[in-house]
């Protein structure tokens, strides 16, 4: 069956012919290949397979990412395959940022020469995983204070410490790890087989469940001296990977609220409830007509904002402004879209509660909501809220 | 208007489709010559009112089917309407004999009524389209659209040599059991659910799909509770479904599997409850057990295929 | 080899028709696909050229937004695209000449297309081109090979199915194949992108395009069906079978 997206402004028009079949080309693949086994993946807690290796060769790992065998693809067109993915489900998305935006981008823009032509040709084919070790787990939102260290042994370093929340970490090939080296934070690529390395898997999440999410443990590790990325200090470098990471989520929330949009219309459509589709009264139909109002602008708020990421006319506030928005409604698009189908929502039949309890961890991860406020804030302001120093 | 009409056959008799084509030239007020390929149901052609000669088209070219040869070989006995079965083999002969002759042709018509103004479905039956033809014209004729002639008549049979250059040949003949298709490729699908008792009643639905052609489907419940393949579910997280006939048995219908078959063509249900919410979406519907139902449903249609 | 594949763009099989004013109204077609039959078609020409080497030619004749199922048909791997502009086109004889004199023109060996388009559902064209262009013609194939300069091909047959082999040129209408349709990649679209689609008219072909004594008098939506029938017992079942056979005309 076709998909045919909500897109009441006819955003997708202003799509180049490329990013539209891109689009078409992915959309068809969650049709064929997601949606129907979604709800398995999740039921198991696993990520299929399949799914890497079709998203490999699709080509649209590191979508805007140019050379070393990547994709090439504009940041809009990033976007949209963000948007594509997660209306089949959020852990689909979040595989796709991650392996993009924070394992490829970093040895992308960061990387040495050898290490771009070792690791990226093979992460974008989809033959090598990759993760992302910033977040600990006594500092989320204040990456600043980690206490992850490593050491220059003069041949090797070493890394000690851990790292939670990571999306792929246990079926990595690599992970770009964030650790101080005398106090200054900088990245390393650690490889799956270094001694002193492991990647246990954290289980009985409500969430994400068709995504793999794991602790990162270093003790002792010892990593070769050429796996440091020579090209970044501090934490420019972990927020330049979030910066992409976080734009690709403000549209990938849209496919979520779509598909819940796409399933509260045709329940509503379909439910009889006093003689009548309960479509036909006047408090579903308000209902209808605010997702649909607010997945517009959020459409809106995407493309312009992967206009000006194409343009390079960015600031980091643009994406906190979208990524917060746009999930924020993709939420409250879920609950509105369970309370119209009733006790029926609660079913795995229908997306909506995978959609909206996935949706729950979109809003924290990669800056939670309640940070994004305070980036906005402290650029109206001028002021930062977000510690008792000034 | 003279009417020419190639006889569909079926191994060493007429397909009932030949009465139909001669009942459609009929009701136009025109009597027809019938050809028969390689005289195939020349004598029982004969037979049939409306026809006032039949053409026993005889040659080597007629002993494998190669719709170019067939029609080179048939091409120059018709006359100005040409009437063909819209089977397979039927528009294929068409099409050739309307392009050798720079004829147009109207394939699957459905009705047909003075003018020629002939009707017929396109976008699978999603909208109809009426036409109206002058002059000479290649015309199919969908089955079991027309009335077929009676019979009683007896015709001249003229038998005719013809050759023609065939450009297809048989390298081998795979005999294979057709496989069973799938819920989301078959035209027809028969369902069962909880209805049914036990899994093993699904040999039943079984036998019937495989008579007539079609797929077999199964609710969630049977999929979940019996162990049914997941790629046989119809519904709502199965497959969506859009066939032209969809037979239900003993399914409830639930609004989680409307969902995945409402918008078929056509939907038979079979339940033992005459209060069952699938009874609401269906065409028709046979208020039974399938105990009862399924025997004379297996019976009907095998009578009807053969 | 020149291998040259005919392609219809229609609307979606999935997408609502909606009529306006007597007529199909195009406007209103949610999405535009290429014809499903017609994708095998396509998958199966892939095959043989990844097999045999050769050139794959793509031709469609109509409007202008069919330039575009071209361009998703280079996507996935074809060379050449061809669009005959269907300007004066009014019946499916014209399409056939246009499209008959277009396989001459580049040369084809052999010709592949769907066995029926989704919009017409008719089934003329296979045929009717190999027979303007004096070609043998195997309807229905699921598959075609290549060995030893001949082609042969898998059909429907009685007891089953039977391969066949064809000799000089030929054109295949396929059913749904036994291969699995490919996917686009990323690569594959930038390339499509810089794709030139050579756009043909019936002059340049040298096609005339008599008047047709076949006119459209109106296209409307098919008939009502009637409201549901409910029958109170088995012994119902035959009658209930035959309203399927001569009502709903599905069996």
């Amino acid at each position: 069956m076709a998909y045919e997206a909500l897109d009441f402004y006819d955003v997708d028009s202003l799509l180049t012919e490329e990013e539209r079949m891109v689009r078409d080309m992915v959309r068809d693949w969650v049709d064929e290949e997601v949606i129907p086994n979604i709800e398995i993946a999740c039921r198991e807690g696993v990520f299929p397979d399949e799914w890497r290796v079709a998203l490999g060769e699709m080509g649209v790992l590191g979508a805007p990412l140019k050379g070393y065998d990547c994709p090439g693809l504009s940041y809009t067109a990033y976007g949209v395959i963000c948007r594509e993915l997660e209306r089949g489900d959020s852990g689909l998305r979040s595989f796709a940022s991650v392996q993009g935006s924070l394992a490829m981008y970093p040895i992308w823009d960061f990387g040495s020469e050898e290490q771009k032509n070792h690791y990226l040709p093979k992460m974008a084919s989809g033959e090598w995983i990759g993760c992302f070790g910033l977040t600990e787990p006594d500092y989320g939102s204040n990456p600043g204070d980690m206490i992850t260290k490593a050491e220059d042994m003069g041949d090797h370093y070493l890394l000690n410490g851990a790292k939670m929340w990571i999306t792929n970490g246990s079926i990595a090939e690599l992970a770009v790890v964030w650790a101080k080296l005398d106090g200054v934070i900088r990245g390393f690529i650690v490889e799956k087989n270094d001694p002193g390395f492991s990647a246990p898997e954290m289980k009985g999440k409500h969430s994400l469940k068709a995504s793999v999410t794991s602790e990162l443990v270093f003790q002792d590790c010892k990593i070769p001296k050429d796996r440091m990325l020579p090209g970044v200090k501090g934490l420019r470098g972990p927020f330049s990977c979030l910066n992409n990471a976080r734009y690709g989520i403000s549209w990938g929330a849209l496919g979520s609220a779509q598909a819940c949009f796409d399933s509260a219309k045709d329940y509503a459509m379909s439910r009889i409830q006093f003689d009548h589709p309960i479509a036909s009264y006047q408090l579903v139909q308000n209902k209808l007509s605010w997702m649909l109002r607010e997945i517009t602008k959020g459409q809106l708020l995407a493309y312009h904002l992967g206009q000006k990421k194409d343009s390079g006319d960015w600031i980091p506030e643009h994406i906190s402004l979208a990524k917060m928005n746009n999930v924020d409604i993709a939420l409250e698009i879920a609950r509105v879209a369970r309370d119209i189908h009733g006790a029926n929502g609660i079913l795995d039949e229908y997306p909506i509660m995978r959609h909206m309890a996935n949706l729950e961890s979109v809003k924290t991860y990669e800056g939670t909501h309640d940070i994004h406020n305070l980036i906005i804030g402290r650029h109206i302001t001028g002021i930062q809220a977000f510690t008792r120093e000034a | 208007m003279d009417f020419t009409i190639i006889a569909e056959t079926n191994g060493d008799s007429l397909h009932p489709t030949t009465y139909q084509l001669i009942g459609a030239a009929a009701s136009m007020g025109s009597n027809s010559t019938v050809i028969c390929p390689n005289g195939v149901g020349a004598s029982e052609a004969a037979k049939i009112n409306g026809v006032e000669k039949v053409i026993s088209a005889n040659g080597d070219c007629f002993n494998i089917f190669d719709g170019g040869a067939w029609a080179s070989a048939m091409s120059s006995m018709c006359g100005e309407m040409i009437l063909i079965s819209a089977s397979p083999n039927g528009r294929e002969i068409g099409a050739r004999i309307a392009a050798q002759k720079d004829i147009p042709i109207i394939q699957d018509v459905v009705s047909m009524s003075e003018g020629i103004t002939v009707s017929r479905p396109i976008y699978s039956g999603k909208a109809m389209e009426s036409l109206t033809i002058s002059g000479s014209a290649v015309i199919t004729l969908r089955p079991n659209a027309f009335e077929a002639a009676g019979t009683g008549n007896d015709a001249p049979i003229n038998v005719v040599d013809q050759s023609a250059d065939v450009k297809i040949a048989i390298q081998e003949a795979i005999n294979k059991a057709s496989e069973r298709l799938d819920v989301t490729e078959a035209d027809i699908i028969i369902s069962g659910g909880r209805g049914m008792g036990t899994i093993e009643n699904f040999s039943h639905l079984e036998e019937i799909a495989d008579t007539i052609g079609a797929a077999v489907g199964a609710s969630r419940a049977v999929v979940d509770e019996w162990g049914m393949p997941h790629r046989m579910q119809v519904g709502q997280t199965g497959k969506t479904v859009t066939p032209s006939l969809y037979i239900a048995v003993g399914i409830s219908g639930a609004i989680q599997h409307l969902a995945g078959m409402r918008s078929s063509k056509y939907i038979l249900a079979i339940n033992k409850d005459p209060d069952a919410p699938i009874f609401g979406v269906a065409d028709y519907g046979i208020v039974a057990s399938w105990e009862d139902a399924i025997p004379a449903l297996k019976s009907s249609l095998s009578e009807l295929q053969s | 080899m020149n291998i040259t594949v005919l392609l219809k763009q229609v609307p979606d099989t999935t997408a609502k028709i909606t009529i306006s004013g007597g007529k199909v109204d195009e406007n209103s077609v949610s999405k535009w696909s290429m014809s499903p039959y017609d994708e095998y078609a396509l998958e199966s020409g892939l095959q043989l050229k990844e097999k045999t080497g050769g050139n794959l030619v793509a031709i469609t004749c109509g409007p202008e937004r069919t330039k575009k199922m071209l361009t998703d048909a280079a996507a996935v791997g074809a060379d050449t695209l061809v669009h005959i502009s269907n300007d004066g086109v009014t019946d499916s004889t014209h399409v056939q000449k246009l499209l008959a004199a277009a396989v001459r023109r580049f040369d084809s060996q052999i010709v592949l297309c769907g066995k029926q388009a989704a919009d017409t559902n008719s089934g003329s064209t296979g045929p009717g081109v190999a027979e303007l262009i004096d070609a043998a013609c195997v309807t229905l194939v699921t598959e075609v090979n290549y060995s030893e300069g001949k082609f042969s091909t898998i059909r429907p047959s009685n007891s089953g199915t039977e391969k066949v082999a064809v000799d000089g040129l030929s054109v295949f209408a396929f059913d749904k194949g036994t291969h699995e349709l490919r996917r686009p990649n990323v690569r594959g679209i930038m390339m499509a992108k810089k794709k030139q689609v050579e756009s043909i008219t019936s002059g340049d072909l040298g096609v005339v395009l008599d008047s047709s004594n076949v006119t459209l008098n109106s296209q409307n939506p098919p008939p009502e069906k009637p409201a549901g029938q409910k029958f109170e017992g088995a012994e119902h079942v035959n009658e209930v079978v035959s309203k399927l056979r001569n009502e709903a005309n599905v069996i």
